[in-house]
């Protein structure tokens, strides 16, 4: 073999990465638009579809907001505000997740630190990559949101202007988590799990009394109201957060202030990119040391070991025959030692519980008006089934295909295999009725509900459980990926966009028929009796809802039972 | 660095995983154009060992120089001298082997005509021309072994480290990786396996080493672990003896 002559390389390989993934990338694509060309297009179409109807609903927004000038001067600041810095926040935890992940948990970081690359060029590719990742989505929502502050100004140069602000506000967030995911790593080894269950539980707190302290006040005067909740906000005004200099960048850009926006564009993109290159430069001299700590600094995660059957996962499968239990009591320990899990559950819950919290002010709006008072139980319902479907569609769905690493334990079991799939119903049935009956229950409680529309709707939350429990471990077994191992590539799959729009389209008949119920009971008075059509109505919604999650459920036990691995 | 005996040299190293010791007071000297084969049990230690000396992991306390570079002070030009092949064989899913090959020439700067030359004779010795334009999320275990040893070799590293290397290959290619590994070897480059196939460590290695429970219990040529052992037996049974009595 010839010898090879290794030249020393000085300098930085950066340029030699960024190639090697866009052209990743670009085999990425390829090979996306060969394999499935209609899921492609189905893909881009829905994303039309929804950048156009947020064009439209943002469009209608500021439209409203200018038929009353006073209110706009004020509201549009606030709202930009307001959005900046919700999207500070959920952009600097959503890089923490990324980076830690791709840093000190991907085997491709071990892999380049083996060879003679610097980890600055390391921690500069993965900071750059968790940016693209996280921020994406944020870039291209505000597409929609641009268009419509653009239709508003007339002036050319906003568009640009506006996407500008976007691009040099990202990286702020962007380096913030990449702080935080090496702190995380440097600092919390062995509490990783307990550290992000309570940052999880911190922000669902802080979320809670937030919404209980800024929106639950001031009676029904929506003017008092409007003044109070202005005052409250304007903590999120204050001149040092990144997100005033982008809404006051963005309110002179819409006021013919150019050269006041420019200059706020040049404060924004000079602390980004200041914090950029500080943030790497400091991780990448203790990446060393924080690599190490995550390799090793973790504590043994020995736990008690509970009979398979046993233990408090056993005991709330009590009602299953064992073999189902041992599979179901199996998927719940598995969900509660995996924060990434039960955090985001958490999380919609949390935000489930703002809305609730914020519900008696609403029931002074329409609670008087007899009938109406049944809208905003509607609306629960259908708040309740968005939440359900995306925990069905991430975390339920990708069950069955997770079982392929070990199909040749699970094949053999002494049972049929489509009880496996009872299994993971009963599992999914389990978490989503416990979350979902007791928020009903409380609403229903809050809005001094009837018991025959209490009644009426717990019925009709439980169907929506077994359509969507249905849907996602029926069209799990149906179409599973049994080679993949990751539950968000399983999720985001052919079979995860089938489940979703099937989930989708259920629950959407089900809500169809309860909503003709709640309408057609408009007029009547609070403690009537439903009439005949409105129960008929009810009882169909029910029927849809479970017979949909049950003929899922029967085409993945077919396939299932003969499936080969 | 050619007047250097040494090309891996480990002093004092201890390594910690929370409570549980690793790697207690390691000492231990690969020579240049050496074969060594580390052994040892399941969570001996011998997976720390090789992060340590690929600087993936930092020691807790003691020094490791790999071709005279110090680890942690010069970890980039020590790197350099070294190839790693880990146990979970890693490559890009979205490349091809091909492309992934010309990724890793690049990275070590091997120019065009050079690297095409060495890949021509890797690809025939390890039969990969098949499979090697389609890409890697298609390989078996094996198939991405076999591309990942052919990066390893490609820069004709003075050090090769790797964890493993004979798991998922086919017997014609564990033939010729053990060729592979004699015929670096005797160009003066140094090879550093750990392996659980003692029947190739006993075949190919010039110096074996065994560690059990994070500590070096013997070290040398299979004559000299013979006589420790006082045994006239095969590597099997010495491994099996030693590691008994070090547990006694």
């Amino acid at each position: 073999m010839p010898d090879a002559v290794v030249k020393e390389r000085t300098g930085s390989l950066l340029g030699l990465l960024f190639r090697v993934k866009a052209r990743s990338l670009r085999n990425r694509v390829r090979q996306t638009i060969n394999q499935g060309p209609l899921r492609v297009t189905a893909t881009a179409a829905l994303m039309l579809v929804i950048w156009v109807g947020l064009y439209f609903l943002f469009d209608a927004v500021f439209k409203q907001l200018r038929r009353t000038p006073l209110e706009a001067t004020v509201a549009i600041p606030l709202v930009f505000n307001f959005f900046f810095v919700v999207m500070l926040c959920l952009l600097t935890f959503s890089n923490a997740i990324i980076a830690y992940g791709s840093l000190f948990e991907r085997e491709e970081s071990a892999y380049l630190l083996s060879s003679p690359l610097s980890p600055k060029d390391v921690v500069t590719l993965k900071y750059l990559e968790s940016l693209v990742m996280a921020s994406w989505s944020l870039v291209l929502l505000g597409v929609p949101l641009m268009l419509a502050m653009a239709n508003m100004t007339n002036e050319p140069y906003f568009y640009v202007l506006f996407l500008a602000f976007f691009l040099s506000f990202i990286p702020i967030p962007g380096a913030l988590g990449l702080l935080l995911a090496w702190a995380a790593a440097r600092f919390f080894p062995r509490r990783l799990a307990r550290t992000a269950a309570g940052v999880a539980g911190v922000v669902t707190a802080g979320l809670l009394l937030w919404g209980l302290h800024t929106l639950q006040f001031a009676g029904g005067d929506t003017q008092v109201w409007l003044r109070t909740f202005y005052a409250r906000m304007s903590i999120i005004e204050a001149a040092l957060l990144p997100n005033h200099w982008v809404a006051t960048g963005i309110d002179h850009a819409l006021h013919d202030h150019l050269s006041k926006s420019l200059i706020y564009l040049g404060v924004t993109a000079a602390n980004g990119l200041f914090l950029s290159w500080l943030v790497v430069v400091l991780v990448s001299h203790w990446f060393d040391g924080a690599l190490n700590r995550a390799a090793t600094g973790r504590g043994s995660g020995r736990r008690p070991a509970a009979a398979a059957s046993g233990g408090v996962a056993g005991w709330i499968f009590a009602y299953l025959p064992l073999p189902l239990r041992l599979v179901a009591a199996k998927d719940l320990r598995t969900f509660f030692r995996d924060p990434m899990q039960w955090s985001q559950l958490l999380i919609l819950f949390a935000l489930l519980g703002l809305y609730l919290t914020n519900m008696p002010t609403l029931r002074t709006q329409l609670g008087g008006r007899g009938g109406w008072s049944l809208v905003i139980p509607f609306l629960n319902l259908c708040t309740l089934s968005l939440i359900l479907a995306t925990f069905t569609c991430r975390f339920v769905f990708p069950l069955v295909s997770l079982e392929g690493q070990k199909f040749w334990m699970i094949g053999l079991l002494p049972m049929r295999r489509s009880h496996i799939l009872h299994a993971k119903f009963a599992f999914a049935m389990t978490v989503t009725l416990a979350g979902a009956v007791t928020a009903m229950i409380i609403a229903s409680i809050i809005l001094e509900l009837d018991s025959i529309w209490t009644f009426i709707h717990l019925v009709a939350t439980i169907a929506i459980c077994v359509a969507l429990c249905g849907c996602a471990v029926g069209i799990g077994a149906r179409v599973p990926m049994f080679q993949e191992r990751k539950l968000a590539r399983i999720a985001n799959g052919l079979g995860g966009t089938i489940n979703l729009l099937a989930s989708l389209a259920v629950a959407a008949l089900v809500l169809t028929a309860m909503g003709y119920a709640t309408y057609r009971s408009r007029d009547t008075n609070v403690g009537d009796w439903p009439d005949a059509i409105t129960l008929i109505t009810c009882l169909v919604a029910v029927i849809i809802g479970v017979s949909g999650g049950m003929f899922a459920m029967r085409i993945g036990a077919a396939h299932f039972d003969r499936v080969e691995i | 660095m050619e007047s250097l005996i040494h090309a891996i040299e480990l002093h004092g190293v201890r390594k910690c995983y929370g409570r549980t010791v690793a790697l207690d007071h390691l000492d231990l000297a690969v020579r240049q154009g050496e074969l060594f084969a580390f052994l040892g049990p399941n969570g001996a230690g011998k997976t720390t060992t090789i992060k340590l000396i690929t600087g993936l992991l930092r020691p807790d306390q003691g020094d490791i120089h790999v071709c005279g570079h110090h680890i942690g002070y010069n970890g980039v030009a020590a790197k350099a001298k070294i190839a790693y092949v880990p146990d979970q064989p890693f490559l890009y899913e979205k490349l091809t082997g091909r492309e992934f090959l010309y990724f890793v020439a690049e990275l070590y700067a091997i120019d065009a005509p050079r690297r095409d030359a060495v890949l021509e004779e890797l690809i025939a010795a390890l039969a990969i021309d098949d499979f090697l334009d389609q890409m890697t999320e298609s390989y078996s275990h094996g198939m991405k072994q076999k591309v990942v040893l052919a990066a390893a070799l490609l820069h004709d590293p003075a050090v090769l480290v790797i964890d493993e290397p004979m798991v998922g290959l086919d017997p014609r290619t564990i033939r010729a990786v053990k060729d592979l590994f004699v015929a670096h070897a005797r160009k003066g480059r140094t090879v550093f396996m750990s392996t659980h196939t003692l029947d190739m460590a006993e075949a190919v290695a010039d110096r074996i080493g065994i560690i059990r429970r994070g500590q070096l219990i013997a070290v040398g040529t299979l004559a000299e672990l013979r006589a420790k052992a006082r045994r006239e037996h095969s590597l099997e049974e010495i491994f099996l003896q030693l590691t008994e009595e070090s547990d006694a």
